[in-house]
Formats: structure tokens, C-alpha cells, sequence
């Protein structure tokens, strides 16, 4: 009869004890990034890596941190594929895509703007991680490219939308050749 | 949560002394008569006594009676926890029916509102439910005792309407900034779950027909009509629901037990001597 009480009390309380432990996991596909891929416009079908790109969305000071190296060094990416973040909240996000940012010859450096126009949708994921926002690209505008403030040329040759459903991050949303 | 531990312990600590209590034999006081000496010498020798054998029979074991009824009651836990916890009413009515020696029919009944306030959501469950189903008792009571230690199934079914207030988009990149609590108010109506529960549980007699118990019920979903771009992450009866179809329960009653008939219980091992003989 005792053991029986205590065993039942163990069992109640190890079940208390672990009610708070989920936390939303981070390999759970939630807000998707947009997901852009490089190209080189003479070659269209090969990669091709950009040279110390910077991006910042519009009213930030900051950029998008791309690796883990101190300083500015790490808002610049010269790889061929970037992930950047949409605003949630809104259908429209811009950023200035700044090409070898940071080089002493300022000819060299380049800034376009691309504006995204998209509508969002709210989907249930789980407790732990409550909702997550999917976008869908607008059809008819997808996307707006301007040059900078210092009109130079576009360093972006063209754009290309190859998924106008973002729903994971596991695929090429966009294609810049350049 | 900690207001629920605390008040947890408390039932815990209420619960064992009841237990106690139940338990706790009093003392037979010796017949005086059968002690009392006789001081007296007799002076002649005592006449012989016949002693019959009826006698012996008034010396046997009285008839043990077991008693039937419908047991009526409530849980404690439940109706106690509006008082601390304002995020919760509910109540649950429990019953049960003694079939034969060893089984009873068993049911409970209530009905929940609830809201559960989690990191990223929060969101309000109404509904009621009904179980059903029997307790086994494997108890061995001596003499008139009525105490259960029961191991039995439940097939529990609710009704139940979901309303989220508000809830938290997750993303993992907040590079504009964390995106605030957005309020819903949406509400999901018609949802149903119906689940099986196994229920351990002890009932003790503390006083005349009052009997106190608590159960521990392990649960699985059976069917679960989910809300659409929601989820039953609670459901009245079954309470939280976890990745899988498991879940958890627990209830503290207290109960009456309304006397119906009696059933003589047979000698049922000294028949079986008699048989071999």
C-alpha cells in the first residue's frame, strides 16, 4: 500500500516537473527567408560569387550579418547565395545591395535598391514556436530595381523570379545576374 | 506554477493524512468478563456442564456482507483551482456503480474553460466531456472494510470551441526587430477529440458512506477534429496535449456512497476444503 502511494506520487510529480520544456526547435521550418542566388549574366547557368557584398534594408543601420568575423567585415559576403528577411508586418521590404562595399576606390563601389512587393499569410506552426509567416510574391510587381541616390550604373543586370511562393528556405527565390 | 506545486503538496499532505486516518485501527478493548478471575474456592466440585454444540457455532464468524450502491461525488481538484488559479473554472462529477465483487461502472463528467497563456500563444478552451468505462478493484479488503485500489479504462469524448486571443509570429532572423504580440480574438467552434484513458486510482472510506480518492489517468488520443491553422492544444477532459496522442490526468474526489443491497459473501475457501474431502 505505501509503495504503491509513493510510486504513484514519483510518477506525478516527474510528469509535473517536465510541463515547460518545449522550445520552439530551431531546425523547425519557420518565417522563411527570401533566398537569393548569384548568377553571371554572360553565362546564366553558373554561379557566379559576388565581391564583398553589403545588404541593408531601408532604415537600418546596420546590414545583414552574413559570417561570424568582427567588425564591419561581417555584413559582407562573397558568396554566391544570400538569405535575407522579409518584414512581417507590411507587403513591402527594401534593401540596397552595396557591391564591394568597404573598397578604398570609390568608382568600384556600387549600390542598387530592390524593393520586394509580396502578401503575407499567418500559418499555425506549434506551441513552441506559435505562428509562422509565409509570403507570396506580387504577380504583376514582384519586385521594383532602382539605382542609387549617386546614379551610377545598375551593377544588377537582371532580375529573375524563379519561386513567387515563399514558403521554406531550401530553394532559390530569386536570381541576380550580374 | 508555483501556486500549483504549492497547492499540489498541500493535497498531497491532505490526501495522506485522510489515507492515515482510513487506516488507523482502533484499539479493541478486552472484554472484562472474560478476564475477571473467579476469586471464590468453590467448596463443592462443579457439576458437570453439557456443553452443546451451538455454542461453538455463536463462536464462528459472523456472515461478512458486501454492500452495492451508486458511489456520487466530486473533484476537489478542480473546483479548487478557480479559487487560486483565475485563468481556470471548471468542474467534474464522478460516479460509479458496483457490478460485481471486483468491478464497477465508472463515469465522469464536467465541463472546462481555460485559458492557457504560453511564450508565443495564448488562447482560451471551452467544452465538456463525458468518460466512461470500469474500475477494477484489486484491493482485498478485511473484515467490512470498503477501500479500492483500482487499475481501470476510460473512453472519454468531448465537445469543445477554441478561441485564440493572441498569438507570436516566430522568426528566427529578427533583423527588423521582434515582431509584437498580435491579438486574434478568432474563434474555432465544433471541434471534437475523443480519447482512451488508463486510470490508476485509490479510494479510501473515511467516515460512514464519504470516501476520498485520487486518480492518475494516462491518456491517448483517438480521433481529433484539429481547427484549421490551429491546434487542440487542449482539450476539456484530456487537458494538454503534447507532440504525440499521449496525455495526462489527475482528479482528487471526494464521494458518497448510497447503500442499494447487500450480497453475502461465500466462505469460498473453506468450500473448496470440503470439496477435496
Amino acid at each position: 500500500m505505501k509503495k504503491i502511494i509513493l510510486l504513484v506520487f514519483t510518477l506525478a510529480l516527474s510528469l509535473s516537473s517536465c510541463e515547460k520544456d518545449d522550445i520552439c526547435d530551431a531546425n523547425t521550418p519557420t518565417t522563411p527567408r527570401l533566398v537569393i542566388s548569384f548568377y553571371d549574366f554572360l553565362n546564366p547557368s553558373v554561379l557566379k560569387n559576388v565581391t564583398n557584398l553589403k545588404v541593408v534594408g531601408e532604415g537600418m543601420t546596420d546590414g545583414i550579418v552574413f559570417n561570424a568575423a568582427t567588425g564591419d567585415a561581417k555584413y559582407l559576403t562573397n558568396g554566391s547565395t544570400i538569405s535575407i528577411p522579409l518584414k512581417t508586418v507590411g507587403t513591402s521590404t527594401s534593401y540596397s545591395f552595396t557591391l564591394n562595399s568597404g573598397n578604398t576606390n570609390p568608382a568600384l563601389v556600387n549600390v542598387d535598391n530592390i524593393k520586394f512587393d509580396y502578401t503575407t499569410q499567418e500559418l499555425f506552426v506549434s506551441r513552441a514556436c506559435g505562428y509562422k509567416t509565409i509570403f507570396t510574391l506580387d504577380p504583376i510587381n514582384p519586385y521594383t530595381h532602382t539605382d542609387a541616390a549617386v546614379a551610377d550604373e545598375k551593377w544588377i543586370e537582371y532580375i529573375s523570379v524563379e519561386k513567387s511562393n515563399l514558403e521554406n528556405e531550401n530553394e532559390t527565390h530569386i536570381k541576380i545576374f550580374f | 506554477m508555483k501556486h500549483t506545486l504549492r497547492s499540489f503538496f498541500s493535497f498531497c499532505l491532505l490526501l495522506s493524512l485522510t489515507l492515515v486516518q482510513a487506516q488507523e485501527t482502533t484499539p479493541v478493548k478486552n472484554d472484562p468478563k472474560s478476564t475477571k478471575t473467579d476469586q471464590m474456592i468453590p467448596e463443592a466440585p462443579l457439576p458437570l456442564v453439557e456443553i452443546s454444540p451451538e455454542i461453538i457455532k455463536n463462536d464462528s464468524i459472523p456472515v461478512k456482507t458486501d454492500r452495492y450502491g451508486i458511489r456520487v461525488g466530486l473533484d476537489l481538484f478542480k473546483l479548487t483551482r478557480a479559487l487560486y488559479d483565475e485563468n481556470y473554472k471548471g468542474i467534474e462529477f464522478v460516479g460509479d456503480y458496483r457490478l460485481t465483487k471486483k468491478y464497477f461502472l465508472a463515469a465522469e463528467i464536467g465541463n472546462e474553460n481555460k485559458t492557457t497563456d504560453d511564450d508565443r500563444l495564448n488562447f482560451t478552451t471551452k467544452g465538456s466531456y463525458l468518460k466512461a468505462g470500469f474500475d477494477y478493484n484489486a484491493y482485498e479488503n478485511w473484515l467490512d472494510m470498503e477501500n479500492i485500489i483500482s487499475i481501470g479504462m476510460r473512453y472519454g469524448f468531448s465537445t469543445f470551441n477554441q478561441q485564440l486571443n493572441n498569438y507570436r509570429i516566430y522568426n528566427a532572423n529578427p533583423y527588423f526587430g521582434e515582431v509584437p504580440v498580435i491579438p486574434s480574438g478568432k474563434k474555432f467552434d465544433g471541434l471534437s477529440a475523443s480519447w482512451i484513458e488508463v486510470v490508476a486510482g485509490v479510494k479510501a472510506k473515511v467516515f460512514n458512506n464519504v470516501f476520498v480518492g485520487f486518480s492518475l489517468r494516462l491518456n491517448r488520443l483517438v480521433t481529433n477534429k484539429e481547427p484549421e491553422n490551429f491546434s487542440n492544444l487542449y482539450i476539456p477532459g484530456f487537458n494538454r496535449t503534447y507532440d504525440g496522442s499521449f496525455g495526462v490526468g489527475f482528479n482528487y474526489t471526494v464521494t458518497y456512497f448510497v447503500p442499494i443491497y447487500k450480497k453475502k459473501v461465500k466462505p469460498v475457501a473453506v468450500a473448496k476444503k470440503a470439496e477435496k474431502k
